[in-house]
């Protein structure tokens, strides 16, 4: 079992504090929601777990099953990340096999493993030969899963993964999600825009506002009660019909 | 509930290939076809003519002879077979011309991409060496570096070295440009992800990615290094014992050729460098249109609105638009039908949705109401019918070009997706808003446009001191503001808002809609609202049509189409918004 | 950094690295071009003593004796007094006054003929990017074969057809010579009778280039969103196309201004050969042949230093069209 933690995550671009002092736990089995607009900062935390963006300061600490810390060299046989845009996260110049090859090989695993692989993200085996303009953005996604679960890894930040695919394909990646860390126990981080799938698809949520963590909490407490005044105006600003027809009231 | 595997939805429908090289090949065309033909034929005669054509130096006691006979293309002043020069010639320029551009080319990889892939203090000084190579003039640095060695110094190595130090700095910004936008592209922080090593990474999944700008610029470097070569041998300070077409040229010239009317002696080395040069300047149009597919050459179009049924069939009552049986092709080799038969009532003062997924026709449709689809695009039938407010009918498809821009704006504005690129990015926001009432109001004067700028942008929220602002000076919730402020300019009785709220954040998308409804209150304008996002619209219109592969499958009144949804999609689309207070984890176990 | 600041930087460094290789070149090649130079003074009845040697030394390089940085802090301040040395070619003038007599003919030609190029290759780009899929498609290919034409073979021919064939314009010269140099209106129009080849070679050979550069511009402008939002406005085409699409369009032509300005005086230097035009290119290719090293040094400079000041013009010209740049604090 591999646990994540975060302890005062801090970056700073050019005088401006993009992330400030942010600390979490991600633990198996569980997935934890980072809620907030373009700007607060929830990518460069990703990017900065998935080691693209060197932290100011601050610490992640990566823990085995056993109780020991991760060694440096083995850390991203642990932690992957799956981005936001399926378009730009596949290389057109490439196959799917190429994609999904290269993480089995770098992490010592072997090539037969593509198939199964492929096959953990419900598509047929023959894809493999195909490239990325074949493919539809649902598909896309679904190989972006598959290669971050390649190297095996244990702990899965998820870029906003639904935010770019048409509304009616996303749930079916968000379940795909849902079901792999079921089954393989992941630490999941969900980044996202939206309250809603992050109350259905998180156990835990963090609010982030200009760098901050303004809010922290169980997701269905945080986002149906919640506190901090931004999440208010975030939860009270998303379209909402129930208001305008449950309540007989018309604008 | 929902179960959607992922092959129910469809995948772009493109050719296979196996073959990962052939996204990289050009689509032919008779550019290409011309391009490489010359191209091949003169590199066949540099490789092939050597060997046939005899030695180019044997003198003979005829000279000057003109073409015909023994000697096809005539002979020099000393009789020499010009052919046979030529062959010689051209074979040695196409040496120098191929060194050169591997030589520049790989130059500029160095500085271009490695610099722009490391980043940092090494980009800074890798840009700063190019830029000023660049700007420090090419020919003149060759020259005087020929001239300061020695004659039985300069051979064929130095030259060529001395040229691709000269010419590599232009292709190696193209290539640092580039690569800073790859670099940034998901795909390279997924290698990275994963634990590529970076020399991988530039090598396997940044460098196939710039093979055609590669291509593009080494065929350029290698035309520029033919042009620069003869140049200097022309000058008299080519490489010494070489035979190139500039040679040629310089003891053509010192011959007097062109003085002795010996025309065959000093066109064809230089018509061969131009009709190299030509040719490969052709094959680079290729090369363009894979680097920037919107150069591709487009089909003419010989009509462009076609026969319509004008069968502005009875209104309904209080309707200011009327949509019928509107049907809208892309004229593409396989013809997409993007809208099919669809028939929509704008009422007076009532906000329309028109919902849908990408590729679904609602832009398509929006676009082609006010008539701004463009080719291949075509309205191949039905109608548009605008109902003024005095009155009278508008056969809006039947207008002709002049009607039809007096017609727009005045009566339809449109207010786009993503307001950072609907905005001119070099003028200020007041010009922009000007241009309108300069075109439809031509007699108003300047103080009184002035005032109605102001005016409208007082009505969206935004300080008029903000007139003098460009775009990029605004926040994207600002943009869309002046865009909807410039859709009031004339006071419209209909507005088509293509995705006005989503490249925004939540919050500020809350403000938009509430000035949207807030304006269309005050101001009794009727609004076509297009989006994916179907709970927004089920909050905000009064009717709602969804559609799906150019049809409209479920139009209703937005309370209708929530309690009651008819058709399966509308409520396939409805599940996928979870909403916020629905039952935790209903949707996931 | 402000804009203009940072440009002013960038051209001083450019400018530093000019001098600097100026310096460098004579003395990492081969040959002893000092000696060559005293050989060819001594020719010409100048004077061979050790200071006339040294002058040389300093700006070439010596074959041992004296640290190569005193001399490069001598050649510095030989440079900033505008002493590029004496000429042998042209002895025993100053390389400075050469330059002067020479570089005006030279600006006016090729400053002209850029600017022509520029405006018809720009305006006729834009129009042809406008007008696509019309008979007009057809420039772009013809006009760009034109630019892989060698500048001197083409002006040779046009010599041949123009000048000798027709006897239109003059074989070759600046000015008629039997005129006095001079602001009078018989030479200044002679002057330009003369020019006229020259820079039509000039203008045939780089408007293909701007041409293509702005036609494919104007064919991705079109399909930006604010053309769309004009087209929407009801504007008049013309306007649409000078207001929006090629004001944007044209951005990058001004940008690479840099790139392309280097090919036009790279090939004006060929041309003003074929036509023995008085200029700095003639000039150049007569050190050369000479081994006058001074005067061809002073002439790399003195054209290196024009190039960088037309492009500063340029890009302070960019900074007023396009707000974007001012603003932007990062290097591009």
């Amino acid at each position: 079992m591999t646990t994540l933690e975060v302890r005062n995550l801090s970056k700073t671009f050019h005088k401006l504090r993009a992330v400030d002092n942010v600390s979490f736990t991600l633990t198996p089995g569980r997935t934890v929601a980072l809620v907030g607009e373009s700007g607060s900062g929830k990518s460069t935390v990703a990017r900065m777990i998935a080691r693209l963006v060197r932290p100011t300061s601050g610490e992640i600490l990566l823990t085995s099953s056993d109780g020991e810390p991760v060694p440096r060299k083995a850390y991203r046989d642990h932690v992957q990340m799956i981005f936001q845009d399926p378009f730009a996260s596949l290389n057109p110049f490439h196959t799917v096999e190429h994609h999904l090859v290269r993480p089995l090989r770098l992490h010592g695993r072997s090539r037969a493993e593509v198939p199964h692989l492929l096959e953990r993200v419900s598509l047929p085996p023959d894809f493999a030969h195909r490239r990325p303009h074949e493919l539809s953005g649902g598909q896309r996604q679904r190989v972006a899963i598959a290669r971050a679960l390649a190297p095996g890894a244990k702990v899965i930040i998820a870029d906003e993964p639904v935010s770019m695919l048409d509304v009616s394909i996303r749930l079916g990646v968000l379940k795909l999600l849902a079901r792999l860390q079921r089954e393989e126990n992941l630490a999941v981080l969900y980044i996202t825009h939206d309250l809603a799938t992050a109350r259905h698809f998180s156990d835990e949520v963090l609010v982030m506002h200009r760098g901050r963590i303004v809010e922290h909490g169980p997701s269905d407490e945080v986002l149906t009660r919640p506190e901090a005044p931004y999440t208010r105006q975030l939860a009270a600003a998303a379209p909402d019909p129930d208001a305008r027809f449950r309540q007989g009231g018309q604008p | 509930m929902t179960n959607l595997s992922p092959l129910t939805e469809v995948a772009p429908e493109v050719p296979r290939s196996r073959n990962r090289w052939r996204g990289l090949l050009p689509r032919w065309s008779p550019k290409l076809g011309t391009g490489l033909g010359l191209a091949g034929a003169i590199v066949l005669f540099g490789l092939i003519g050597p060997l046939v054509t005899g030695d180019p130096a044997t003198i003979r006691d005829f000279g000057l002879t003109p073409p015909g006979g023994e000697h096809l293309l005539g002979t020099t002043v000393t009789g020499q077979d010009i052919l046979a020069q030529l062959a010689h010639a051209t074979r040695g320029s196409l040496q120098i011309g191929l060194l050169v551009g591997i030589m520049a080319t790989v130059l500029s990889g160095v500085f271009g991409i490695v610099g722009a892939y490391a980043g940092g203090v090494v980009d800074e000084i890798f840009s700063l060496f190019s830029n000023v190579m660049l700007v420090i003039p090419g020919l003149p640095l060759v020259i005087v570096i020929a001239g300061f060695v020695p004659p039985d110094q300069r051979g064929t190595g130095t030259i060529s070295l001395v040229l691709a130090i000269t010419g590599w700095a232009a292709a190696a910004r193209v290539l640092r440009a580039q690569t800073l936008s790859l670099r940034n592209r998901d795909y390279v922080a997924a290698a990275r992800v994963s634990g590529e090593k970076t020399w991988r990474v530039i090598c396997v999944e940044i460098l196939p990615n710039l093979l055609p700008i590669l291509a593009s610029q080494f065929v350029f470097a290698v035309v520029l290094a033919i042009l620069s070569e003869a140049g200097l041998s022309f000058l008299g300070l080519g490489a010494a014992n070489s035979s190139t077409l500039g040679t040629m040229l310089y003891y053509a010239q010192n011959g007097f050729a062109l003085q002795r009317d010996a025309w065959w002696w000093f066109v064809p080395p230089g018509l061969i460098i131009a009709l190299f040069g030509g040719a490969l300047a052709l094959i680079n149009f290729s090369i363009d249109e894979i680097i920037n597919p919107k150069l591709r050459d487009r089909a003419r179009r010989a009509r462009d609105v076609v026969a319509v049924e004008t069968d502005t069939a009875a209104a309904e009552q209080d309707a200011v638009l009327t949509v019928k049986n509107l049907n809208v092709v892309y004229q593409a080799d396989t013809p997409v039908h993007a809208v099919k038969d669809v028939s929509l009532t704008l009422r007076r003062g009532e906000i329309l949705g028109l919902a849908g997924e990408s590729g679904c026709g609602k832009t398509t449709l929006a676009y082609a109401i006010n008539r701004l689809h463009r080719p291949p695009a075509e309205v191949t039938s039905g109608s548009v019918t605008f109902h003024d407010r005095d009155g009278e009918d508008v056969d809006v498809l039947a207008l002709a070009p002049e009607e039809l821009r007096a017609f727009r704006w005045v009566k339809l504005s449109m207010v786009f997706q993503g307001a950072m690129n609907a905005l001119n990015p070099v003028t200020p926001i007041r010009a922009q808003l000007q241009d309108v009432l300069r075109t439809h109001r031509p007699g108003m004067p300047a103080s009184d446009r002035e005032k109605r700028c102001a005016e409208v942008l007082r009505l969206v929220g935004v300080d008029p001191a903000r007139l003098g602002s460009f775009p990029h000076e605004l926040s994207g919730g600002m943009r869309q503001r002046v865009m909807i402020a410039m859709a009031l300019l004339l006071d419209p009785q209909v507005m088509i808002m293509d995705e006005p709220t989503t490249a925004l954040d939540v919050l500020v998308q809350r403000e938009i809609l509430n000035e949207i409804k807030r304006l269309r209150d005050e101001l009794s304008f009727a609004v076509v609202f297009i989006t994916h996002d179907l709970p927004l619209l089920l909050e905000l219109s009064d009717r709602i049509a969804v559609m799906r592969d150019g049809e409209v499958v479920e139009y209703a009144d937005a309370e209708e189409m929530y309690l009651r949804p008819q058709h399966p999609y509308t409520r396939e689309l409805l599940a996928s918004f979870p909403g916020l207070n629905d039952d935790r984890g209903a949707l996931i176990r | 950094m402000n804009y203009y600041v940072r440009k002013a930087a960038f051209y001083l460094a450019a400018l530093w690295a000019a001098v600097t290789l100026n310096f460098v070149i004579p003395r990492m090649l081969p040959g002893n071009p000092v000696d060559i130079l005293m050989a060819k003074l001594q020719q010409r009845g100048g004077s061979v003593d050790p200071a006339a040697r040294q002058a040389y030394e300093t700006l070439l390089g010596t074959g041992g004796g004296g640290s190569v940085f005193s001399e490069y802090v001598a050649y510095l301040g030989n440079l900033l007094r505008g002493d590029l040395g004496v000429s042998v070619s042209a002895f025993p003038a100053k390389v400075s006054d050469v330059i002067a007599d020479s570089l005006p003919w030279t600006v006016v030609l090729v400053g002209l003929a850029t600017l022509l190029s520029f405006l018809l290759g720009v305006g006729l780009g834009a129009l042809v990017g406008w007008k696509r899929g019309t008979w007009l498609d057809a420039l772009v290919p013809a006009t760009t074969v034109l630019s892989a034409v060698p500048y001197f073979w083409l002006a040779l021919i046009l010599v041949a057809l123009l000048s000798t064939g027709l006897g239109w314009f003059p074989l070759n010269g600046g000015y008629d010579v039997v005129l006095d140099p001079g602001w009078s209106g018989e030479f200044i129009g002679s002057a330009i009778y003369h020019g006229i080849l020259p820079a039509l070679t000039i203008v045939i050979s780089s408007v293909g280039g701007w041409l293509l550069g702005m036609r494919n511009m104007m064919v991705s402008a079109m399909s930006e969103d604010y053309v769309l939002t004009a087209r929407a406005k009801g504007l008049k085409d013309s306007r649409i196309m000078i207001r929006y699409a090629a004001r944007n369009a044209v951005l990058p032509s001004v940008a690479g201004f840099a790139i392309s300005l280097g090919f036009v005086v790279s090939g004006s230097i060929v041309t003003e050969l074929v036509f023995s035009y008085p200029g700095i290119g003639s000039k150049l290719l007569q050190a050369v042949q000479n081994n006058d090293y001074a005067l061809m040094q002073g002439i790399f400079l003195v054209i290196t230093i024009a190039v960088l000041g037309a492009n500063l013009v340029v890009d302070l010209l960019y900074g007023l069209i396009d707000a974007r740049t001012r603003d932007r604090s990062v290097v591009s």
